[in-house]
């Protein structure tokens, strides 16, 4: 059965898509905001994730308790996330509850933000922070994210620093709320069992009177160079290295390319770094992938190794991203390829997994592209277009910075 | 059995299952070898996991690179693991392409070539992942509630030990392929778009033959202490606690689940509300039922700031305790449509479809289908819920921690 896709906009300007599968057994459906770490002032940095925790403690209608309870009752399957770019809270259920789920989502989007809640939830967000503090692969991301974007606003942490989130308060989050979350910002999207014309019904009923926001976005220029970090931390055990690198946007058609070209360097089966590092334990881990952002896109390699092979390690990365240019094979581009196509078809049947794919693809370019769609332009891609990107995009200039046990 | 489901034994001891999925392209296959951590050779723990590695380094005709590359071909997503019980090796992809590659998997389970180089290098990446645990004390805990909670093997790490991979030998690990690599109770499932004719067949060439005997049984011990202090410079103290249950096979397991979801199922359910959202102790805390043959146990975790972990760990054993008196109809009933919908949802998976016939067909030696779930989940009244309850208070609780500074753990 095909999946099919419509989209309607509200007359206060919130865009409605909605991509339906006759034979999914749920409904998915999200409310994607085009806000994130990136949109915050240094002084409120991680306001956009807090506000995220602080979205399920009840609206005016409703208490924290309420709103626990009532995603249970539905059985829903439920969560948000924030990132740099994007604010997305979802809710997988059974298509009978779409009604409920639709009316709950925009309850969770009109937050009444109360002191106590505020308060309360500060807490777990401090215990959150705390826990990434014991996990080196996410320290290393974000002192890596932070020396790659400089002073660009891509450079924020998502969760913010935990002194920032003691100090913020309740009126900063809900003046950022007023400016960020609204139609003209934001998509709803919906996945799955969908009948559309209810779906735009619902959605006209329950969101139809909030007002348009006209939340723009900075583009500065991203200031690359190619910098360097070395953190230490004497109770480790590893090492732990992450470069980051200019690459494709979201908005750049090379991005399916790059996509191609990350599989082909870095997966974690078959790729250049599993043959050069994992498969010889030079290093355990050796990761190279492609992130795209809003107007700009960064690839990333990251390498977990032993503290003494960890210079190894590094020269043997460096060297095969260089090679690679001049000795890129057809055979290892159709088998990157080959393992693409079967993922897309492999999230195609998941409706949260399509409800990701299209709210972001929404929210960066104002477009929906259909399975076949990428499986066309995944056919097209060509040795001849990756070579292309790496002229293109050469891996340079790299900003690396490790985290390991050793004097820094 | 119905049109939608597919069970085979040979004679040689494998069985075969299969789940036809309406409306999907894919198909996920998942093979279970009787060959987990609990069968590792008793002073060479970690000889699974560096063979699950080995495995792909060269089998049948194909050498390392050859094998990676044909696989890749293919475009199947995979994954390989050392379980307790089972060493379990899982693919997806479109639905051709699974079955194509089940000779490819026959290679690796029947005839891989366990090089010596091949050896080095998967016996130094399972040194680097035990090394690695020590950065990640969250997953350290569980690792060592696991060794502390089960009877010896059962809870051995997976991941091996330090010292004896570092004495592990080829020799070792080929007379542990030879001993527990056979077919007597080797499961593969595979759900999806898929021929049940064409698959039967397509089992039968590559594995009709394959011979062996089934190994003896596992001689079980006591585990040591059940309360356990790491020391850990970390930023959040990390809580483990687990206590015996009930077997998947009783009948008061879909009483068990139901009351399991109360206390950790969605965000409206006990510790969400009583640890996280009331008291702000934790982000991450979550508990559930975990599954060893012949063993059930509730498992839980928290993960909190150093100087509300006591706290926390009070908290949580009170929580534990007061489910045991019993829960409301409204607990219930979000419980039941939370378990359900689970349930249905699963049957968007062609992965998730097959682990789970696999798994059935271990526990309990029959493929159990997505409505037979549902009918039993919705079946259970609130009295069997509370009586189950009352009955199976939480016995002896085993609890690790792993931070800077131990913790009381009476209770």
């Amino acid at each position: 059965m095909p999946l099919t896709f419509q989209h309607q906009q509200l007359a206060n300007g919130l865009d409605v898509i909605a991509e339906a599968n006759a034979d999914a057994h749920s409904i998915a459906i999200g409310m994607f905001v085009n806000t994130g770490s990136r949109d915050e002032e240094p002084a409120i940095n991680g306001v956009s994730h807090f506000l995220e925790h602080m979205m399920f403690k009840g609206s005016e209608k409703y208490t924290w308790q309420d709103v626990n309870r009532i995603f249970d009752e539905m059985g829903a399957r439920y969560n948000a996330f924030t990132s740099q770019e994007m604010t997305a809270y979802y809710a997988n259920v059974l298509p009978e509850f779409t009604q409920r789920a639709t009316e709950h989502l925009a309850h969770l989007l009109r937050p009444a933000i109360r002191q106590e809640d505020f308060d309360t939830e500060k807490k777990v967000i401090l215990e959150e922070i705390a826990m990434y503090l014991d996990d080196p692969g996410h320290r290393v991301y974000e002192q890596a994210m932070a020396e790659h974007f400089g002073e660009h606003p891509l450079s924020q942490s998502v969760l913010g620093a935990a002194q920032r989130i003691r100090e913020l308060t309740r009126q900063q989050m809900q003046e950022y709320f007023a400016r960020r979350y609204g139609p003209g910002n934001m998509a709803v999207v919906a996945t799955g069992r969908v009948d559309f014309p209810a779906f735009v019904e619902l959605v006209e009923r329950y969101c139809g009177r909030w007002p348009r926001v006209d939340a723009p976005r900075r583009y500065p220029q991203p200031a690359y160079a190619p910098r360097r970090k070395s953190l230490s931390d004497p109770k480790l055990n590893r090492h732990y290295i992450m470069g980051f690198t200019p690459g494709p946007s979201a908005q750049d058609e090379r991005r399916f390319a790059a996509r191609v070209l990350s599989d082909v360097i870095g997966d974690s089966e078959g790729s250049r770094f599993y043959w050069a590092l994992v498969d010889k334990a030079i290093a355990e881990d050796a990761d190279f992938g492609f992130y795209p952002h809003d107007r700009c896109g960064s690839y990333y390699l990251s390498l977990t190794t032993d503290p003494d092979r960890a210079h190894e390690a590094m020269q043997i990365a460096l060297s095969e991203l260089e090679k690679v240019k001049s000795d890129l094979n057809d055979d290892e581009v159709e088998r990157a390829k080959n393992k693409i196509a079967s993922s897309i078809v492999l999230q195609g049947e998941i409706p949260l997994g399509r409800m990701r794919a299209i709210g972001g693809q929404w929210l960066y370019n104002r477009e929906y592209r259909s399975l076949e769609q990428d499986m066309a332009t995944l056919r097209a891609i060509t040795p001849q277009s990756l070579r292309d990107l790496m002229r293109e995009f050469p891996f340079e200039p790299m900003t690396i910075v490790e985290l390991g046990p050793g004097k820094a | 059995m119905s049109e939608r489901y597919f069970q085979h034994s040979y004679s040689n001891g494998l069985t075969l299952l299969g789940e036809k999925m309406p409306g999907m392209q894919s198909a996920a296959m998942t093979l279970l070898v009787p060959a987990g951590a609990a069968s590792d050779p008793p002073e060479a723990s970690g000889a699974g996991a560096v063979l699950s590695d080995l495995l792909f380094r060269g089998a049948g005709p194909r050498d390392s690179r050859q094998l990676t590359d044909y696989l890749d071909s293919l475009g199947l997503q995979r994954s390989s693991n050392v379980g307790v019980h089972h060493m379990r090796f899982s693919c997806a992809a479109v639905a051709d392409k699974v079955v194509e590659a089940l000779g490819a998997y026959a290679d690796v389970v029947r005839r891989p070539h366990l090089p010596e180089d091949g050896f080095r290098a998967a016996r130094e990446l399972a040194l680097a992942a035990l090394a690695g645990l020590e950065d990640e004390p969250r997953q350290k805990v569980m690792v060592l509630l696991r060794e502390r909670h089960f009877p010896w093997p059962l809870g051995r790490n997976t991941m091996g030990r330090k010292q004896e991979l570092e004495n592990l030998t080829l020799e070792c690990c080929r007379a542990h392929f030879g001993r527990m690599f056979q077919p007597r109770g080797t499961i593969l499932a595979v759900a999806g778009n898929i021929d049940f004719a064409r698959l039967r067949d397509e089992v039968e060439r590559h594995f009709g033959d394959w011979t062996g005997q089934e190994p003896a049984a596992l001689e079980l011990r006591p585990p040591p202490g059940r309360f356990h202090h790491e020391q850990h410079a970390s930023e959040q103290t990390h809580i483990g606690l687990a206590y015996p249950s009930i077997e998947e096979t009783h009948p008061d397991y879909y009483a068990m689940r139901l009351a399991v979801e109360a206390l950790g199922g969605g965000m409206s359910a006990r510790l969400f509300t009583e640890i996280r959202e009331k008291r702000a102790l934790v982000y991450n805390v979550w508990a559930g039922y975990s599954s060893l043959k012949g063993y059930g146990s509730i498992m839980g975790y928290a993960g909190t700031s150093n100087d509300r972990a006591q706290a926390t760990l009070d908290t949580f054993i009170v929580e534990l305790h007061r489910l045991a008196e019993g829960i409301a109809a409204d607990e219930l009933e979000r419980a039941r449509i939370g378990l359900k919908a689970s349930t249905i949802m699963q049957g968007e998976s062609t992965s998730a479809r097959a682990g789970a016939i696999a798994h059935d067909f271990f526990m309990r030696g029959r493929i159990r289908t997505l409505d037979e779930i549902k009918n039993a989940i919705d079946a259970v009244s609130l009295d069997q819920v509370n009586d189950y309850l009352r009955r199976n208070r939480p016995g002896e609780m085993t609890i690790v921690t792993v931070g800077p500074t131990p913790l009381r753990m009476g209770g």
